[in-house]
């Protein structure tokens, strides 16, 4: 994930004058400062306020380079929010694959989650939040980043008795339960505080498949 | 007429004379003409044009087009809130006071889509400022979820449920919205009656309640 909230890194340039880097090599590098560029001005300046020219120069590019690579803000910034989700499933996947048993798998998940968003609130922000006011299209990309979610969230199906009878709808159900609860944390600027939600998140994530008594009992059992 | 009118019937009261009426006129163009073209791609243009009214007027009612939808987002909940309570007795069990709550939500958005994208979807568009009116209005219905807790015989549920339970119904009224799906929300009426009610009274009981429903309508 890029690090929007931290200390700024010195940015990596491509050697001066003549070099022998494979012009694809430069494209690449030159693509992810340009998404790194867009997360952190995005996040900082809010997607109306953001122009072509702030992504350039914080990413140190030309105007015909950007435009080389994208159509215009709104490709890139979708580009960028495509990375944004990318890095926080994958976390979420490592951390949901290293345990055994569904509610422990989950809690471990969400836990990487709300560890992640905390760490970069900017970020969390943009992803959760920010990204409503860039349009249509940003829309359904978030949705379907929310979407991503589902095989995590329909292992309940198997882990809760009779869940193979529970409405085809129940991960979204969830998934929206806990995108809720996340976003009126980051809307009261509560990002740091995240993993106080820890609880909250998992007893929504379980609800719907195992009901209010077994979730709490497994919220209980799997803090311990 | 205008869909905004027809979906009020009721309590929709229409003046149409006085500087007052000319204010309803705009909220109502405002919220019209942001759920068909978006809240971004909407000018004050649009909306006088909707309106039938002079930019003069416009801007002895608003300074922006900002405030205007803060105005009309306002009303919009006015609106709703004022439906819901029609609809809802307080003598009922909690149950199907909830079920016709949802419902007459519902069936507004079903026969108003406009209204329903301004309401959940544009309104994410409008700034940190319409954001929190939309956090506001769905904390007023929410506090109707909560004499839910009295279900669970005693049993300690988490602080935060009812935003649970209304962050799962609004994710899947979105998701139909945004896919253009407004009209067949009844259709779906059984899963968000059970996305409701599951935090409150489990998975076999919500199902229970979500076949009733599927049956009677």
């Amino acid at each position: 994930m890029p690090q929007a909230g931290g200390p700024k890194r010195e940015r990596w340039r491509p050697p001066r004058g003549r070099h022998r880097l494979p012009p694809e090599v430069i494209a690449r590098s030159q693509r992810e400062r340009l998404l790194e560029a867009a997360v952190r001005v995005v996040a900082a300046k809010g997607y109306g306020a953001t122009t072509v020219a702030d992504l350039t120069r914080e990413a140190g590019i030309s105007r015909t380079t950007f435009y080389a690579m994208f159509a215009d803000k709104e490709a890139c910034f979708l580009a960028a929010y495509d990375g944004v989700v990318d890095a926080l499933v994958r976390r979420i996947t490592t951390a949901y694959d290293a345990e055994e048993g569904w509610p422990r798998r989950a809690r471990a998940g969400l836990a990487a989650l709300l560890e992640a968003l905390a760490e970069e609130p900017d970020v969390a922000r943009l992803a959760l939040i920010d990204v409503g006011a860039a349009g249509p299209a940003a829309q359904r990309r978030y949705r379907g980043a929310l979407q991503r979610l589902t095989p995590f969230f329909d292992e309940g199906r198997d882990f809760a008795p009779g869940g193979r009878n529970l409405p085809a709808n129940t991960s979204r159900m969830a998934i929206g339960a806990v995108a809720g609860l996340i976003s009126d944390e980051l809307a009261a600027g509560r990002a740091k505080q995240l993993s106080d939600l820890l609880s909250d998140v998992l007893f929504a994530t379980l609800v719907p498949y195992i009901g209010p008594v077994a979730a709490a009992r497994e919220v209980g059992a799997t803090s311990r | 007429m205008m869909k905004v009118l027809r979906s009020f019937p009721p309590t929709w009261d229409w003046p149409m004379a006085g500087t007052e009426s000319r204010r309803d006129l705009i909220l109502a163009a405002m919220i019209r003409v942001v759920g068909s073209k978006g809240y971004k791609e909407t000018s004050v243009a649009d909306v006088i044009e909707e309106a039938g009214t002079s930019r003069t007027t416009f801007y002895k009612h608003f300074d922006d087009k900002h405030e205007c939808f803060l105005a009309a987002y306002d009303m919009l909940v006015e609106q709703v809130f004022a439906e819901v309570v029609a609809n809802c007795d307080s003598e009922q069990p909690w149950l199907e006071r909830m079920e016709k709550g949802l419902t007459t939500i519902v069936d507004l958005f079903a026969v108003d889509p406009e209204l329903a994208r301004t309401a959940i979807v544009e309104v994410a568009a409008a700034g940190a400022d319409a954001r929190q009116r939309h956090w506001n209005a769905v904390s007023r219905f929410t506090e109707y979820l909560e004499a839910g807790r009295e279900l669970a015989d005693g049993r300690e549920l988490p602080e935060n449920i009812s935003l649970m339970s209304a962050g799962a119904v609004s994710g899947l009224i979105f998701d139909e919205l945004l896919a253009g799906r407004a009209a067949e929300l009844p259709a779906l009426l059984p899963d968000l009656l059970f996305a409701m009610l599951v935090p409150y009274i489990g998975p076999r009981a919500a199902a229970d309640e979500m076949r009733r429903v599927a049956q009677a309508h």
